[in-house]
């Protein structure tokens, strides 16, 4: 299992007013306007690394230094603007509490749901079902719509079902876990041995104790530029000591 | 563009369930928790062509029974691709949570939207059939011919859903630009009436307008109790080619920038 990133770019474009009505672009097909409604932005400025097999990889880096829009490319959900990135295993991101849950669908169906959306045949998530609603606690209330679900029984729910699945590259974006204390407890046990699992592990987190304590190798990111790439002491130390 | 082409095909093979998942959510949702259940996407149609078979019926000083299966037979194409085209522009917008946060392939949005209308209307279809038995209607073998027109219906409009569905998220304006043409387009294509009734300063929209072909594909069986002669199946054939060939086209090259406009 391996991950090339060569020369990565990720460009976003940003309209100045609004998005663009169709009157304003009818308008500018005549008259080409000197000063453009838009500037691109990179959020993700030519970077290039690898990750190998057994690579726990931190991105750290301030708010919008690009961390997530990496994360986001490296799933494919951005395609490059410039440079490649070739990914060889399964690769999965942990999806955002609720990300593929429809409210009106009962937690049953959105087991089905979001496993579809994930990736996985009926069969796979058949023979994952009855652990995830155990891991949940939610066995009297499976078959009730989501949308009568308490805050804590929906995120339940969503990390018992997103951590069900075994990806090759695990991609986790500041975790997470909701709940009382021992459902939090259980739910980081069960986190750190989906993490063990996985051949790549590779996340984003401002929770710098957390960081180094589950990587074995840090990439510091600022403003879209790889500023560092190193064991985890070396790259936090001088991360902090800026900071 | 042969390989993006099949690697467009294998996509949409893996994401079959993802695919069948939102076309069930489409189907099923709507009508939860109501009495009559799916029914309702029967009788919501059904009722609203009585209506207008009555009144046009009667505008038109038409035999009740026989206006009514001739607007029915032009109504449901019709209702099919005014839906589809409609409801492709809401199917990114409204699915954009999914889209940043994983990736999927994005076809499977508008072409669920088109699945799901299209077992409604065949739904709709037979309850139609049903009617024109009951009202003591006759039919020919030529409805044989009706899948063959459900098929050359369902990839011109699709052709044009995968086109409205991207641009919609480029030009938000264009979803209610779309529902005020449909209304237009309505009025402009032979539903209410015969193809040949609508002469002078506007009969060239009739000559222009793809739509057409599509709604005689549907109403010779029906109606006419024959099968729709070969120059109409030949312009059909010749109209969904296109739309596929455009919109597929213009999907495949737009599809990656959808997710940075949202």
């Amino acid at each position: 299992m391996s991950i090339y990133i060569e020369n990565l770019s990720v460009k976003f474009r940003i309209y100045h007013d609004s998005s663009p009505s169709l009157k304003d672009y009818a308008s500018n097909l005549f008259k080409r306007s000197k000063q453009s409604r838009y500037s691109d932005f990179l959020a993700v400025n030519d970077v290039s690394f690898d990750i190998n097999s057994g690579d726990r990889v931190g991105i750290i880096g301030h708010n919008g230094a690009g961390k997530s829009t990496l994360l986001k490319a490296l799933c494919s959900i951005y395609s490059p603007s410039e440079g490649k990135i070739i990914v060889n295993g399964r690769i999965a991101p942990l999806l955002e509490i609720g990300a593929g849950f429809h409210p009106e669908f009962t937690g049953r169906e959105n087991i089905y749901l979001n496993g579809a959306i994930l990736g996985f045949s009926k069969g796979e998530i058949g023979a994952i079902e009855a652990e995830v609603i155990a891991f949940a606690e939610l066995e009297e209330f499976i078959d009730t719509p989501v949308k009568y679900y308490s805050t804590g029984m929906y995120m339940r729910l969503a990390f018992s079902l997103a951590t069900a699945m075994e990806p090759d590259i695990l991609v986790l974006d500041e975790i997470f876990a909701g709940g009382d204390a021992a459902f939090m407890k259980k739910a980081r046990a069960r986190m750190h041995d989906l993490i063990d699992k996985s051949n790549i592990m590779i996340m984003v987190s401002h929770d710098h104790e957390l960081v180094r304590s589950l990587c074995n190798r840090l990439i510091w990111l600022d403003h879209g530029k790889l500023v560092a790439d190193g064991p985890p002491d070396k790259v936090l130390n001088r991360y902090l000591d800026i900071n | 563009m042969k390989t993006v082409l099949a690697r467009f095909f294998v996509e949409i093979y893996d994401g079959r369930s993802v695919l069948s998942q939102l076309v069930s959510q489409q189907l099923i949702l709507r009508y939860r928790r109501t009495a009559l259940g799916y029914l309702w996407s029967l009788i919501n149609p059904l009722m609203m062509m009585t209506v207008m078979a009555v009144v046009f019926s009667t505008l038109f000083k038409a035999d009740l029974k026989t206006f009514a299966v001739f607007l029915f037979a032009g109504m449901i194409p019709w209702n099919f691709f005014s839906s589809l085209t409609s409801q492709s522009c809401f199917s990114f917008i409204n699915n954009e949570g999914l889209i940043k946060q994983i990736y999927l392939p994005k076809a499977i949005f508008p072409l669920s939207i088109a699945i799901a209308l299209l077992i409604d209307s065949g739904l709709s279809f037979l309850a139609l059939f049903v009617i024109i038995l009951s009202i003591g209607g006759s039919l020919s073998w030529a409805v044989l011919f009706i899948p063959i027109a459900y098929v050359l219906l369902f990839f011109f409009a699709l052709g044009i859903g995968l086109i409205m569905s991207v641009l919609t998220v480029f030009f938000r304006d264009l979803q209610y630009v779309i529902s005020i043409a449909m209304q237009g387009m309505f009025f402009l294509t032979p539903i209410l009436y015969k193809p040949e009734s609508l002469t002078g300063k506007v009969e060239w929209l009739i000559k222009l307008n793809p739509v057409v072909p599509f709604i005689e594909l549907f109403r010779t069986p029906l109606f006419l109790n024959t099968v729709p002669s070969l120059d109409i199946i030949l312009q059909a054939t010749m109209y969904s080619v296109l739309s596929m060939a455009i919109g597929l086209n213009f999907f495949l090259r737009q599809e990656k920038k959808i997710v940075f406009r949202l």
